[in-house]
């Protein structure tokens, strides 16, 4: 395996993994905002937004990446599921990265790194 | 005093309790599982629920024929499970929860799939470095 990495003293390092749609209910945006909270406390935080999640990284109306985007927090969407629902890089919001699952591999066998799947 | 013995850790557990036919998370998971071995890191699946149904020897090796495209070749999920063991070489492993197993009779799984009760869960996530639960009830 490549070197794992730990995040600084005192901080943790998430990896949040959103696959629900912003239209799902109210769960949905509550998860991304607990990347918000856990953003703003200083910890390093990743999102990324696979399956139907990747809808909420379409233009700049998603109230929750803006807030993710203003707390520090790396937003990443997953290649295939965009590609799958017909979304590229130029509908999607500025804020965001196109990313291939390796990417989420990475960053899940880093030493330290807290993984979520929602 | 004797040593213990040392216990294995696989990189990532996926705990699979969506069903397959519920949205592209079977899909998700197989993908992540691949991502993970092609860097050279270990993956285990322990399948819950409908997720048991995917590894039935019943199967075979294709899916019914694509009337679209009659010449393509769709593997069964049983065959994609197969190939990822056997070229994982020790580095996947599948497991089938037995009581959903049994509830749902599905009980023919493919050779290569272990079998584990849920009692075992807790030391099945204790042997991983990391855990994702992929899914509902």
């Amino acid at each position: 395996m490549d070197a794992r990495t730990a995040p600084p003293e005192g901080t943790a390092s998430y990896f949040l993994i959103e696959s629900k749609g912003n239209w799902a209910g109210p769960d949905a945006g509550a998860f991304l905002l607990d990347g918000v909270a856990l953003a703003e406390a200083g910890h390093r935080v990743r999102v990324f937004l696979i399956e139907d999640g990747v809808f909420s990284a379409v233009g700049t109306g998603t109230p929750e990446v803006e807030r993710l985007a203003a707390a520090g927090a790396e937003i990443l969407v997953d290649d295939f599921s965009a590609a799958q629902r017909a979304l590229d890089g130029t509908t999607l919001s500025p804020h965001v990265r196109l990313v291939g699952m390796d990417a989420a591999a990475a960053a899940l066998t880093e030493e330290d790194c807290r993984g979520v799947w929602h | 005093m004797a040593g213990g013995m040392e216990r294995r850790l696989w990189d990532l557990l996926l705990i699979l309790t969506a069903a397959p036919h519920s949205g592209d998370v079977v899909t998700s998971a197989l993908r992540l599982s691949q991502a993970v071995l092609d860097k050279g890191g270990s993956v285990r699946v322990w399948a819950c629920g409908y997720a048991t149904m995917m590894t039935q020897d019943t199967f075979g090796d294709t899916k019914l024929p694509n009337t679209r495209d009659p010449e393509g070749h769709y593997p069964s999920p049983s065959a994609i499970v197969r190939r990822m063991i056997a070229d994982g070489r020790g580095r996947f492993a599948w497991i089938a929860c037995t009581a959903c197993t049994e509830e749902r009779g599905a009980t023919h799984h493919i050779p290569q799939v272990r079998h584990r009760s849920p009692l075992r869960l807790a030391t099945t996530v204790v042997g991983a470095r990391q855990t994702l639960y992929l899914g509902g009830a």
